[in-house]
């Protein structure tokens, strides 16, 4: 079932518009990949969703984001934080700043149970110290009485991650969750959230810069580039057949260990900022494929079961 | 781990490189910084105009007519020797100001170099000057002036050097932190790599990057030196008769209090606008080149 | 083929201070690593953090000193070179720094920053200042019309690329990367790393490439370390040969593939990384490791050349 249906989203920042016709959906049990660059919006995105935007002056201005059939644009502020840290899980990208420092591990992870769950610090704690131990965490009675600062960052996230969970969510939000972290720690993570997924039938969102992340962890794919969905799909049809030119270039640009030598795909120029988009299509300035069309008509982004893209001339990579 | 382009690392190197071209003009945009800024520009004028704005010689008597109240021609009246309290207060400015600049371009100059060489050679050599200096600013600045001036006698050099080392750890301490800050910064790292000379690197980068705290805390430092004058001047140990000076024409007001107050007051009220002016446009400045952070360093 | 760089027992130790209460403790950030730089090659050095790779490149150019071992660049022992001797070397042994944003003075324009080299060595360029700033910008795949803005006019990308032109403007005959890639966007990563292939070529480089990313080493470089706490514990001769080290297999199962059907099963790696500070006796990675025996609980595995192949293991796979 469908936890999570994004359709047309556009946010803005005063007289900004960093965000802008962003569609996706999410079922149970399902990975959803939302990958981009610096800049694409897919933190801005998971914001939106969480109802975040108001903390930094931001506002949706169109679209609609349906959790479980409940239009959460109109959703007011008391009920939007029941679901926070509730039914709806977010994981940020930074372990190392999302603990309190001077809180000891046990009680931060025990508020999520009393504020969501209403269970009485006791109980809470019998449930955190069960939700560590299911994240691998060893020793979690002793783990409980000890401070951030003495954890390594894998435990950290671990925590993290304990902390989105404790309440039982339906929808988690990881947004690039390992990317502070070391590549055995990130395996590690990632086998985690893999594995929470299928035994709890959670709806995942994923969101990195990383490729390899996404062909090895996801089911969905949803590609961004300067705050626009440009490409959508299963990950088998992403990277089997990508049709938009910026999703060619992403996968292209990865060095891959199996054909050292080869060259690598590089796209030219960078990635615009925010303040100046290109007028139509956000990538025709680096697309090999531009035409006169694209710098004028963006392109349309619309979902049909076998994926989209937003571009004038998708196809096979040349 | 990916970067963007920060915005807000980009306006700190915006005005990072700002204070690289002297771009104190930003300091003026808002209208404090208009008020305070002409005031202090003003003053500067008045200080090295003097012999043609006064107008009267500071130093002429006229016993005739002593604690005369402000009226034409003397605008602000005149003191117990008939002097023209206006033209002693113009004049004042020039010893106040030059005193107390010359004295703190001293403070800083030694005080960059101390703090320099300290932050960047580190070890016993650190901790050595920083003791010293330390000992500085643990003294009271009037007791330090005290000192110098039982040493050297009353007078405007005892003035100028006490307000020199009043000042000194200030400086020192401020340009070692900015020296130990940027030591680990990648392009300090990068130049070493080059194979460059400690004096190209404290010279070209480690100083030329330190500085901007250093020129606005000193000038910060210029009004308070203008009160340390003033408070010396006062108790008549700062510049000696008949040169004028604000505080000791307050000290020999005192007498007078009830019977000619604008002899004190008058050099008063300047005395403190001045180092309101000083602060306030020391503070825009320290906003208009985002530099808050690297002052709580020190 | 001969060897640009020779480095034998290298070892740096930190120690933290002691105060009243509390003992010094010392740690070794470089345990005894030996490895030879063949002139034209490029050999990668992976590892996680805390692994000690890039104190060793900080070693290797003698910006932090050893605290035992030798390093050798084109036969001469740089550690008994004179500080003024030293300076004069850095001309032909040059570094690229992880952070582009931090790597130029904010204060220098492109242009300044470029012919500083020349400044620092007491050079002058074959033809005007100028045209050689252009020669350099051009080589690194920047117009000429850059010279004169300030790093924070520049993209991170084009950072970096100042940061090469600039160490490479006295034309050194060593290169060392410490990670170029890793503050920059993919894209512009696979644009740095094709400049690097290019120069590598054209200017006759050999490269010292150090990076936590193992597919980009696998990618970019002839041969691989694979250092853990310090030490050397893998030394692949090429990209194909297959790891012996598990510590190696672990980190190549963890480096994911950019397609789906390549998916492979996480083997979570158990445990922590020991504290440097507070090594168990024997092999570092035993707590951790799959196949560990008594032995390598007791004994630090000595690095073990098999053909050209060296690992440090006791059960080596």
């Amino acid at each position: 079932m469908t936890m999570l249906n994004v359709r047309d989203l556009g946010v803005a920042f005063g007289g900004v518009q960093p965000l802008s016709g962003v569609s996706f959906a999410v079922e149970r049990g399902e990975t959803l990949g939302i990958v981009g660059e610096s800049g694409s919006g897919k933190s801005l995105t998971a914001m939106s969703v969480m109802g975040l935007l108001p903390l930094s002056g931001g506002r949706i201005t169109s679209g609609s984001v349906e959790f479980d059939g409940q239009d959460l644009t109109k959703l007011s502020e008391k009920a939007y934080r029941n679901l926070r840290g509730g039914r709806i899980g977010l994981i940020t990208q930074n372990p190392m700043t999302s603990l309190d420092p001077l809180q000891k591990i046990g009680p931060q992870v025990d508020a999520v149970a009393v504020l969501h769950l209403a269970m009485t610090p006791a109980q809470a704690r019998v449930r955190t110290i069960d939700i560590l131990g299911t994240l691998r965490i060893p020793d979690p009675a002793l783990i409980c009485d000890r401070y951030p600062h003495q954890m390594s960052g894998g435990m950290k996230q671990r925590i993290v991650i304990a902390m989105a969970l404790a309440a039982d969510p339906d929808l988690l939000i990881a947004d690039e969750p390992t990317t502070a972290l070391d590549v055995t720690v990130q395996a590690q993570i990632i086998r985690l959230l893999d594995d929470l997924v299928k035994e709890r039938e959670l709806a995942l969102i994923l969101i990195t810069h990383d490729m390899s992340v996404v062909a090895q962890t996801c089911d969905k794919v949803l590609v961004m580039y300067a705050g626009r969905a440009v490409e959508h799909g299963s990950v088998g049809a992403i990277f089997d057949a990508p049709q938009h030119p910026y999703t060619q270039a992403l996968i292209g640009c990865i060095p891959r260990g199996l054909s050292a030598g080869e060259q690598l795909t590089c796209i030219s120029g960078t990635v615009p900022s925010v303040m100046n988009y290109p007028k139509g299509c956000p990538f025709h300035p680096r697309c090999t494929r531009a035409h006169d069309i694209c710098a004028v008509t963006p392109p349309e982004f619309a979902i049909s079961a076998a994926g989209a893209v937003a571009c004038h001339f998708p196809g096979d990579a040349p | 781990m990916t970067m963007s382009d920060n915005p807000r690392r980009s306006l700190a190197a915006r005005s990072f490189h700002a204070f690289g071209r002297m771009n104190v003009s930003r300091a003026f945009r808002s209208v404090v910084g208009k008020i305070a800024g002409g005031f202090i520009i003003l003053l500067v004028l008045i200080a090295v105009f003097a012999p043609w704005i006064a107008p009267f010689d500071f130093a002429a008597q006229n016993l005739a007519n002593n604690n005369a109240p402000p009226a034409w021609p003397h605008l602000l009246g005149t003191d117990e020797f008939g002097r023209d309290v206006l033209s002693r207060v113009i004049y004042g400015a020039r010893t106040s100001l030059s005193v107390s600049a010359t004295a703190i371009a001293l403070s800083v100059s030694v005080g960059m170099t101390l703090g320099a060489a300290a932050g960047y050679f580190g070890g016993m050599f650190e901790r050595a000057v920083m003791t010293v200096v330390d000992l500085t600013w643990s003294f009271p600045d009037i007791l330090i002036a005290l000192i110098f001036v039982a040493i050297l006698g009353p007078g405007l050099t005892s003035t100028m050097f006490a307000i020199a080392i009043a000042y000194l750890a200030q400086f020192t301490r401020l340009t070692r932190a900015q020296i130990v800050r940027l030591k680990r910064e990648t392009f300090i790292e990068a130049t070493i790599n080059l194979g460059a000379k400690p004096s190209h690197i404290l010279l070209r980068h480690l100083m030329p990057n330190a500085i901007a705290p250093v020129i606005v805390v000193g000038m910060l430092a210029i009004g308070d030196g203008i009160v340390l004058e003033a408070t010396l001047g006062f108790f008549g140990l700062g510049a000696q008769p008949p040169t004028p000076s604000w505080g000791a024409m307050m000290s020999s007001g005192t007498a007078q209090l009830f019977l000619s107050p604008w002899v004190i007051i008058f050099p008063g009220i300047v005395v403190a606008v001045t180092v309101i002016a000083v602060n306030l446009f020391g503070d825009e400045l320290i906003r208009a080149l985002d530099i808050r952070d690297r002052l709580r360093e020190a | 083929m001969t060897n640009l760089l020779e480095v034998r027992d290298l070892s740096k130790r930190f120690t933290s201070g002691s105060g009243p209460f509390r003992k010094a403790r010392s740690m070794y950030a470089v345990n005894g690593v030996s490895l030879d730089l063949p002139k034209g090659r490029a050999v990668g050095v992976v590892g996680e953090s805390g692994c000690g790779k890039s104190t060793l490149a900080r070693l290797i150019l003698r910006l932090i000193e050893p605290s035992a071992g030798e390093v050798r660049f084109e036969g001469a022992d740089l550690l008994k070179k004179s500080a003024a001797q030293m300076r004069a070397l850095r001309a032909d042994m040059q570094m690229v720094f992880q952070d582009p944003y931090s790597a130029i003075d904010p204060r220098y324009t492109v242009a300044r920053a470029i012919i500083e080299p020349f400044v620092i060595q007491n050079r002058e360029p074959a033809g005007r200042m100028q045209d050689e700033v252009a020669d350099l910008l051009n080589m690194v795949g920047l117009t000429p019309g850059l010279a004169d803005s300030f790093p924070h006019q520049l993209s991170g990308g084009q950072k970096q690329r100042v940061g090469i032109a600039r160490a490479l403007a006295l034309r050194p005959s060593l290169l060392v990367l410490d990670e170029p890639t890793a503050s920059l966007d993919v894209s512009v990563q696979a644009q740095i790393i094709s400049l690097l292939a290019q120069l590598r070529d054209d200017l006759d480089l050999t490269y010292l490439f150090i990076s936590h990313d193992l597919s980009l080493v696998k990618y970019f470089c002839d041969e691989i370390l694979v250092m853990y706490l310090g030490r050397v514990v893998e030394a692949l001769p090429d990209t194909s040969t297959p790891a012996r080290h598990p510590y190696t297999r672990t980190l190549m199962d963890s480096t994911f593939e950019p397609d789906p059907k390549l998916r492979r099963a996480i083997v979570p790696l158990k445990g922590e990384v020991p504290s440097p500070f507070d090594l168990p006796p024997g092999c570092a990675f035993a707590d951790r490791c799959p196949q560990a025996s008594a032995l390598c609980r007791a004994q630090v595995p000595e690095l073990v050349n098999y053909s050209g192949h060296a690992v440090a293991c006791h059960n080596p796979i």
